[in-house]
């Protein structure tokens, strides 16, 4: 009885209770909890319709872009489908799914009963929802017309003098606002309410990546939100802060708006790699070798790259030291990217695993973002850059990271937390078909994207000429971006149906080793019973040998109502 | 499932094998020497680009490779710490070549005249000034001649191009003669290049700026240093002579104002002067 962890009590710790169920509705039940789960699952499936949402409005963009001078879309429309699917995609799509699975796994790995800070959790959450139907309720009156990054002058109100630009501001507000609470709140856990022994040289990967992004978000959020007023009071009150020539700078939204939006793709970047590393160590059963390293590139990513925002600019008229700066901080990105994509591929090359849907997911989401990111870090080079930026080339290589990142590594994330969070296994078959035709169509979608750009075709322009030469890689691209959507709605689809008929989960499917693994699936709300002691970097296989010792020395119990696989 | 997986890697390779064959027709041979540079800059970078992807996707799909389990003890740290060097060296071998890749790029390297044209500034460049509106480009020569959507330029001398905006931002593009430059009002940009060879060379604008943004191209006619200046000439010479029949006409028009806003204040005084009549 010695040789397990004292402070242990000698029941099995991985059994938990659950409470008497709560009788009110359920829909009542989401709308006034604070617990950091729900939150998390309403960020959750907020995110994956948005992502429908998005992949449609992805997709009659690109049927209007079909054939050259088509007549399918006009010019408004096409802007405000665009303008729409940027915000979909980044703020209801990307940054919620990171932000939303950080909070609903990183207490459980922290080996906390809840959030530090619940209340403003909610209001963060209530925050985003209320920004999301914001945007989407002005399909009902003016939807945003201004582009994906609505650049003063063109988004004041000069040019731009119906309510859209006006419901992007506060749409995006709220939700840039939601989302900094939410990860102050979160931030708050990671530094308060971590389990006894989990010291920061023992925290899981994930959780790192977690403190990095909350942190990222408090530092870049303020500066974003504080453009967006900038603009509404220019817009309503008669500011001039982004008015060109009369005082006011056009250059100055450029510069508070990429550093959000650097920082966003450093978030998604971030976030799915740290859930990738997790995915790796469980499914090789091994820790990565350069644990430390990985850590430390995150932060390096997420540090560098968001100071090399500059690089969104390289057209702007800026003193040419802002772009070299920008050019050689992106380039020096190779260094911590490649560093997590050696440990990753090398750790899987060498060691023996089942092939399972979230393992799948993130090597695509590896395979399709290391095409992104070359591409990326080539066109940061200012010699590259004015020829390429606001071409369709532009646009691929940037496709080409957020899709494998936040679409791949989202669903190779959600897939294997899926047990924890439902308490059913996600259908493998369903999830193999759909990582196929999703591969396949991002690559059809956008590889003759990288030939239409070079040839010069500008991006947000809604028809192109017959002149220009580029019809064929435009018609390629409709066809991979419909393969896409069909992917996609499979996948989102098996999402949806796995939640009932999937086959029911252990606690620890995949025999993890951290410790959202010791809780129920899907876990009670107040997480644990009982608080682990955490020794090591991998506190679940500790509990698993100590139980295995525990039960060599009495002889297995017979009581046991769900032992550990 | 390896079939899949072999025909992502063959999609791939093309893709990669693509970008170093679309890199050299990246800028037509216009001439103009930073270009030039610019062109084989480009080339080798996306030849290491695609070699990046291509060796980064084969390890993936090394990794993912069907193989027979075996139960022996997992791989020993000291190999994976030979790679771990490996790969280090490899990386700063990498960033020591992309460095330096970089700080030998001349595109932004500001060409020579070879040829003279009248109107050129003190360091033998030919300053034409583009101004951009929703949604058409003009563009104002040295001698007051000016036109709209198609500028005029001489081969072999200098153009600095002074970008402006009137209103919202709009991109100087022409891909094959020079990289983008925005024009934002308030604010002053500039490109330069030099064209060697007659020709037309077209681009659009290439940022956003509202709902006639597709319509807004540039045309640059690069035609001899001689046909320039008669062009020029003639251009000023139609626009002072069109200046000149506006002129007239606005005075004629003015002088006959003139005339009836006279007669009319004889009448009014008339008027005045009879009914002062009356009522004394």
């Amino acid at each position: 009885m010695s040789s397990y962890p004292t402070t242990m009590p000698p029941t099995r710790p991985e059994i938990s209770n659950r409470p008497d169920s709560d009788p009110r509705a359920r829909w009542t039940q989401i709308a006034t909890s604070a617990d950091h789960k729900s939150i998390a699952s309403v960020l959750l499936v907020t995110a994956f319709g948005s992502l429908f949402l998005a992949a449609l409005e992805l997709l009659l963009v690109r049927i209007q872009l079909s054939v050259p001078e088509n007549v399918f879309l006009n010019a408004v429309t096409f802007d405000r489908l665009l303008s729409v699917y940027g915000e979909t995609a980044i703020f209801l799509f990307a940054l919620p799914l990171c932000i939303g699975l950080f909070y609903y796994v990183v207490p459980l790995q922290i080996g906390s009963r809840g959030t530090a800070l619940p209340r403003l959790g909610q209001i963060g959450m209530w925050l985003f929802l209320l920004g999301g139907i914001m945007l989407y309720a002005a399909f009902l009156f003016t939807p945003p017309e201004a582009g994906i990054n609505p650049l003063p002058p063109l988004s004041e109100l000069a040019f731009t003098p119906n309510n859209g630009v006006d419901v992007w501001i506060s749409s995006a507000f709220m939700i840039v606002l939601g989302l900094l609470m939410i990860s102050i709140d979160l931030l708050t856990t990671l530094h308060n309410l971590r389990a006894p022994g989990m010291a920061w040289r023992r925290a899981p990967i994930f959780t790192w990546a977690a403190a990095i992004v909350t942190w990222l978000m408090v530092v870049v959020a303020p500066i974003m939100l504080a453009a967006l007023a900038m603009l509404m009071i220019d817009r309503r009150l008669g500011g001039a802060f982004f008015a060109g020539g009369s005082g006011g700078s056009p250059i100055l939204w450029q510069h508070m708006s990429y550093i959000y939006f650097t920082a966003a793709y450093m978030t998604i970047a971030v976030t799915t790699l740290a859930a990738i590393s997790e995915i790796v160590q469980s499914f090789t059963r091994r820790q990565l070798p350069g644990r430390d390293a990985v850590i430390g590139s995150l932060v390096a990513i997420a540090v560098i790259g968001t100071l090399a925002w500059t690089q969104n600019m390289i057209t702007a008229p800026l003193p040419s030291g802002w772009k070299y700066f920008a050019m050689l901080a992106s380039i020096s990105l190779i260094v911590p990217f490649g560093l997590i994509f050696y440990n990753l591929i090398s750790t899987i090359s060498s060691s023996d695993f089942h092939m399972r849907a979230p393992l799948r997911y993130a090597m695509g989401a590896l395979s399709l973002a290391s095409i992104g990111l070359a591409v990326e870090i080539s066109q940061s080079t200012i010699a590259v850059g004015t020829q390429l930026q606001h071409t369709y080339d532009a646009w691929a290589a940037t496709h080409f990271a957020l899709i494998g990142f936040a679409i791949f590594g989202g669903l190779a994330a959600v897939s294997y937390w899926y047990p924890k969070i439902t308490g059913r296994m996600l259908n493998e078959e369903r999830a193999k078909i759909s990582f196929g035709v999703m591969f396949a169509g991002t690559l059809v979608a956008l590889l003759p994207l990288f030939a239409a750009g070079v040839s010069g075709q500008v991006t947000d322009s809604y028809r192109f000429y017959a002149a220009e030469d580029v019809d064929i890689y435009n018609l390629i691209a409709v066809f991979g971006t419909l393969i896409l959507f069909v992917g996609i709605v499979m996948a989102v689809g098996n999402l949806i149906k796995s939640r009932t008929e999937g086959a029911v989960a252990t606690p620890d499917p995949w025999r993890g080793d951290s410790l959202e693994w010791l809780t129920l699936s899907p876990p009670v709300e107040h997480n644990f019973d009982v608080l682990p002691d955490v020794r090591s970097t991998q506190p679940m296989r500790d509990i698993r040998d100590a139980l295995a010792r525990r039960d060599a020395e009495a002889g297995a119990p017979a009581d046991e109502p769900q032992p550990v696989a | 499932m390896s079939l899949l997986t072999a025909l992502a890697g063959f999609l791939t390779g093309i893709g990669v094998l693509a970008g170093p064959a679309m890199a050299l027709s990246l800028n037509p041979d216009a001439g103009s020497a930073g270009v030039d540079k610019a062109n084989t800059l480009h080339w080798i970078l996306f030849v290491v680009i695609g070699i990046i992807i291509v060796v980064v996707n084969l390890a993936i799909l090394r990794a993912a490779r069907p193989r027979t389990r075996h139960t022996g003890p997992p791989a020993t740290a000291k190999k994976g710490s030979q790679l771990k060097i490996g790969l280090g060296l490899g990386v700063v071998a990498l960033a020591i070549f992309v460095t330096a890749t970089v700080f030998s790029d001349q595109s932004r390297v500001v060409p020579v005249s070879t040829e003279t044209v009248s109107g050129m500034t003190s360091d033998k460049q030919l300053e034409i000034e583009a101004t951009g509106s929703q949604w058409l480009w003009r563009f104002n020569y040295p001698n007051g001649a000016f036109s709209y959507r198609r500028v005029v330029v001489p081969a072999g001398v200098t153009v600095a191009m002074k970008l402006v905006s009137t209103d919202v931002i709009h991109t100087w593009n022409v891909p094959s003669l020079t990289g983008k430059a925005d024009a934002v009002p308030g604010k002053t940009n500039w490109v330069y290049f030099r064209a060697d060879e007659e020709g037309t060379y077209t681009g659009r604008s290439a940022i956003l700026s509202g709902q006639g943004y597709s319509t807004m191209s540039i045309e640059v006619s690069v035609v001899s240093p001689d046909q320039y200046e008669a062009y020029v000439k003639t251009q000023s010479e139609d626009i002072q002579e069109a200046q000149d029949i506006v002129e007239k006409r606005n005075q004629a028009a003015a002088e006959a104002d003139e005339k009836i806003s006279k007669e009319s204040a004889k009448d009014e005084t008339e008027t005045s002067k009879t009914s002062g009549d009356g009522q004394t």
